[in-house]
């Protein structure tokens, strides 16, 4: 019997497992997908948002402006990168500047440390590319970027080391309650008990709701955001996030710096009815390019590397619901947990555990809780006298499998057998951002399909892209080999 | 110090290694794979050496021809080693390289040739839209998956662009009992060369959509490709409605255009030429930086790598002549790309050096017939009649040069005949 389940491993639950794992408890994450944040938590602008729009006293505010310092600590704690290049809130004319000194207004109430409106010729300074159509700017230094999988995966590896436990490729299919405990169903077989269960489903938050409650109190919408990615040796035309004002549909279209060079253009926002299936069209790139010309100029559209797509789940309900189940005692709901989602899944967790389930009165202090993980080697940061003493305990740190960004073979075989270790093609491009520059894998991808069969020990043919299913060879070649 | 050092071991450098070793110079080649011969080791089908050997050899044999005489001349090469970086202090450069044998290590040159080859244009480069399933290959790391590894990345195949590496495969994945369902092209010509079209698509019954592109990608519940869509494109390239054709395949190769690899020269602050998305060179294939050499597909995507090795064997020759050469003030005009021509290389003709000039150029229009004008000061100076202009195949031109003035740019420009 574990005392907690918690569903879903994107960034809320990942860190809602940290801080489970303060406590002398037993708890238990389980995801469907077969790597930790693989849904919400991969596809998003990666900003820490700096808390300038949400509805001063909402849930947003408060945890947003929360969360957001409290990465100060969690990058301390947790070795995770973060960007801080401050933003830039564009206004067009005189309609739009009243509206910016609204959001500024906004920004006060809700306790942004630190904000300025500029003039065009104060914020050209420091943005020299900023599109001379803008008339004024709504200056937000405490707006910082960060890599949002390692965050996730820094917040489970270091919540597994304080005694969390994590089950990948384990859907929820079905839940019961009997008197005091929880039987969580399993991939249409297993049962798991609990007596506490936490949805952190993200997207299919109300799908959990809907199988044990009669009435859900949220409904998730999709709505899509579709981006580009700018080559990160191309990335030095923009200094700051760079957001329009805010429309009914989101934050708009951005220009966003991120922790590696590279900047992301988008994402736009489309209702969609498919909301576990993000996909771009062409129209919705075509309006990504076109929206994000109006904030800055010389975009090197010819340096694009790539374009994604993720689904945000929005809700019925303008905050993020957080709260327990109004039919189903000891079942806590974190619903509608779109942007700013990220920017505040620190405190998000901190105030599911400690003043919404009240973890303190009822389990005692982890003695042995240790905030502390590190991050895996990035040998090609390093000085070279630090490369020249790792190559010496390891002559692996010597051969570089991605050209494009420079990773090692030692970093690959790290990232397969790490503590959240993988042995996809895409889990080790999370890792280690092998194929994720300039050629998006078309080097490397070989070398580490071959690195994955020689470490796991089992044939090429059984190496996947991605889910099990989705196998890089369908047979060998008629050739006969030697 | 080394005299060359030569970065890359495909064609190119195997032939700019050997000429500037027959001058008796010192030279390192270096590569990071574990053999010799570059990209020519994948591409097991013939065609290779025409020009050069007037003999027809698959990619390996035509490598084969040039690690042997490397050999023979006892080249020093090394293996396994990524130069990770390249520096220029005053005269000489410093090659940073990293291998699993000897970890980081950096030696001296006097002059560097970069034939570091080129990279395959990914769906992202292009914006494809659409899923993110497995199945979507780059059609040259098909190819290494196939004929190196020896596992083949599907059955049932479309292919988009009708670039040589992508009409290649769909005969070598027919070949391999794969079913090859059509090619798409969002030009209104193909890409490849002629004898390409013939031999892989049309003798297999292949058919080859033009003006056609894929506007939709789709996965299955396991993320593995399960159709695609492709879509005619009107003359600005956007795909017009009512036109869709949908393929239930679980592989589709790009073959959509390689761009020279130049990466290593970052920290170098190189001028690079939009048009060829490499370096700009003068006729002796030095870059702005003095000492710095680049040819073959680093510098331009050629379709022959005949073509390759002849332009290699002259910037090693040009990089012995540096070697040699005490005045090093350029003495420069400019070599301008006009009306009909897509880009040229060199870009730039400097009168310091004795090295002849040997001017390429795609034409950006297909054209039956056309006159070549190479124009200065509003007077023609060169001209020469071309039949049968693609913008798949690259054109050269070469003439004295001592009968230009050296003041004026010149430009190349081609004329449609009727
Ligand atoms: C386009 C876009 C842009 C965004 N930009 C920002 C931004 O810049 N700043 C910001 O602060 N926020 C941003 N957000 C919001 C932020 O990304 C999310 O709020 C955050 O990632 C949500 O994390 P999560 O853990 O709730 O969801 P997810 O990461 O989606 O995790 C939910 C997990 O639950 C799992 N799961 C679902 N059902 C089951 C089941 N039955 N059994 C087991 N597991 C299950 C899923 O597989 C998934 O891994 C953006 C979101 C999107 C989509």
């Amino acid at each position: 019997m574990f005392d907690y389940i918690i569903i879903g491993a994107g960034i809320i639950g990942s860190m809602v497992a940290r801080e489970l794992s303060k406590y002398e408890c037993k708890v238990l994450v389980v995801e469907k997908e077969n790597d930790v944040a693989n849904v919400q938590t991969l596809a998003n602008s990666a900003i820490i948002h700096a808390a300038y729009n949400p509805e001063p006293g909402s849930l947003k505010a408060i945890l947003n402006i929360k969360g957001n310092y409290m990465y100060d600590q969690l990058e301390k704690e947790l070795d995770i990168p973060i960007l801080r290049c401050g933003a830039y809130v564009v206004a067009y004319n005189e309609i739009e500047e009243n509206e910016l000194d609204r959001l500024a207004d906004i920004a006060a109430q809700n306790g942004v440390p630190e904000f300025s409106v500029l003039s065009y010729s104060e914020a050209f300074k420091k943005e020299p590319n900023l599109s001379s159509n803008v008339t004024k700017v709504l200056s937000l230094p405490t707006t910082k970027v960060t890599y949002p999988w390692e965050v996730a995966f820094a917040a489970m590896e270091n919540a597994i080391k304080n005694g969390v436990n994590l089950k990948l490729n384990y859907q929820v299919t079905g839940i019961k309650k009997t008197n005091d405990y929880f039987e969580v169903e399993i991939n249409n077989q297993d049962i798991i008990n609990s007596k506490y269960l936490i949805n952190a489903a993200g997207v299919s938050s109300d799908d959990i709701a809907k199988l044990i409650e009669k009435q859900p109190k949220f409904l998730i919408k999709g709505r899509k955001g579709e981006y580009f990615v700018i080559d990160r040796r191309y990335g030095d035309f923009v200094n700051h996030v760079i957001y329009p004002l805010p429309t009914e549909a989101g934050k708009g279209v951005l220009v966003t710096p991120q922790v590696h060079g590279e900047v992301l253009l988008g994402p736009n926002s489309i209702w969609v009815d498919d909301k576990n299936h993000p996909t771009t069209t062409f129209e919705g790139l075509k309006y990504v390019k076109d929206h994000s010309k109006t904030l800055i100029n010389n975009i090197p559209y010819d340096r694009i590397i790539r374009s994604f797509a993720g689904v945000r789940a929005s809700s019925n309900h303008e905050d993020f619901y957080i709260k327990e189940s109004e039919e189903v005692k000891g079942l806590y709901h974190l619903g509608g947990i779109e942007s700013p989602g990220l920017s505040a899944a620190p405190a998000i967790a901190e105030y599911l555990v400690n003043e919404i389930m009240q973890v303190n009165n009822k389990y005692e202090l982890n003695k042995s809780y240790n905030p502390i993980r590190k991050k895996p080697i990035p040998y090609y940061d390093l000085d070279e006298n630090k490369q020249k003493e790792l190559y010496a305990a390891n002559n692996l740190y010597g051969r570089i499998i991605c050209k494009c960004e420079r990773i090692t073979e030692k970093e690959i075989i790290d990232a397969i057998h790490g503590t959240l270790g993988s042995s996809t093609i895409k889990g080790i491009k999370k890792r280690t951002r092998a194929g994720a520059g300039l050629c998006q894998g078309g080097y490397c991808e070989e070398k580490v399909m071959k690195i994955i069969a020689r470490e796991l020990n089992v044939s090429p043919l059984e190496v996947a892209y991605d889910k099990k299913e989705s196998k890089l060879f369908t047979s060998e070649t008629k050739v006969v080999k030697k | 110090m080394i005299d060359i050092v030569v970065i890359g071991a495909g064609a190119g450098g195997l032939a700019a290694a050997i000429t500037a070793k027959e001058k008796n110079k010192k030279v390192l080649l270096i590569e990071r794979e574990s053999t010799l011969g570059g990209i020519l080791n994948q591409c097991i089908h013939n065609g290779f050496g025409l020009e050069v050997f007037k003999e027809e050899y698959t990619g390996p044999e035509y490598a084969h021809r040039y690690i042997e005489k490397l050999i023979s001349l006892k080249i020093d090469y090394l293996l396994d080693t990524t130069v990770t970086k390249l520096e220029k202090l005053s005269e000489k450069f410093i090659i940073t390289m990293t291998s699993e044998e000897e970890g980081i290590k950096k030696i001296e040159a006097k002059s560097v040739i970069l034939t570091s080859g080129c990279y395959e244009r990914t769906r992202g480069h292009i914006s494809m839209p659409g899923d993110r399933p497995k199945g979507v290959f780059n059609a040259g790391s098909a190819q290494r998956y196939l004929n190196i590894n020896g596992y083949m990345v599907g059955k049932k195949v479309f292919i988009l662009g009708s670039g040589d590496i992508g009409l290649i495969m769909a005969r070598r994945m027919t070949l391999e009992g794969a079913e090859v369902l059509g090619v798409a092209e969002i030009m209104s010509y193909s890409n490849g060369l002629n004898r390409n079209i013939v031999q892989c698509l049309i003798d297999f019954d292949i058919p080859l959509f033009l003006s056609h592109t894929v506007t939709n990608v789709i996965a299955d519940e396991n993320n593995n490709l399960k159709e695609i869509i492709i879509q005619e494109v009107d003359n600005n390239f956007n795909p017009m409605i009512n036109t869709e054709k949908h393929f239930f395949v679980d592989t589709l190769l790009l073959s959509i255009g390689l761009i020279p690899d130049i990466t290593l020269l970052d920290e170098l602050s190189v001028k690079v030429d939009p048009k060829t998305k490499s370096v700009e060179v003068n006729q002796a294939y030095e870059t702005s930086v003095r000492g710095l050499f680049v040819s073959g597909n680093s510098l331009q995507v050629h379709d022959l790598v005949d073509n390759v090795t002849k332009e290699s064997e002259r910037a090693g020759l040009c990089a012995v002549e540096y070697l040699n050469k005490e005045n090093n003030e350029a003495e420069e005009i400019r070599i301008l790309a006009g009306s009909n021509i897509g880009y040229v290389t060199p870009q730039r003709l400097d009168f310091s050096w004795n090295s002849s000039l040997i001017i390429s150029f795609r034409t950006n229009k297909k054209m039956e017939k056309a006159i070549c004008k190479v124009i200065q000061d509003d007077k023609v100076v060169y001209k020469k009649r071309l039949m049968f202009l693609v913008p798949a195949e690259m054109e050269t031109i070469s003439f004295d040069y001592q009968i230009l003035n050296r003041t004026s740019d010149i430009k190349v420009v081609l004329e449609e005949l009727s």
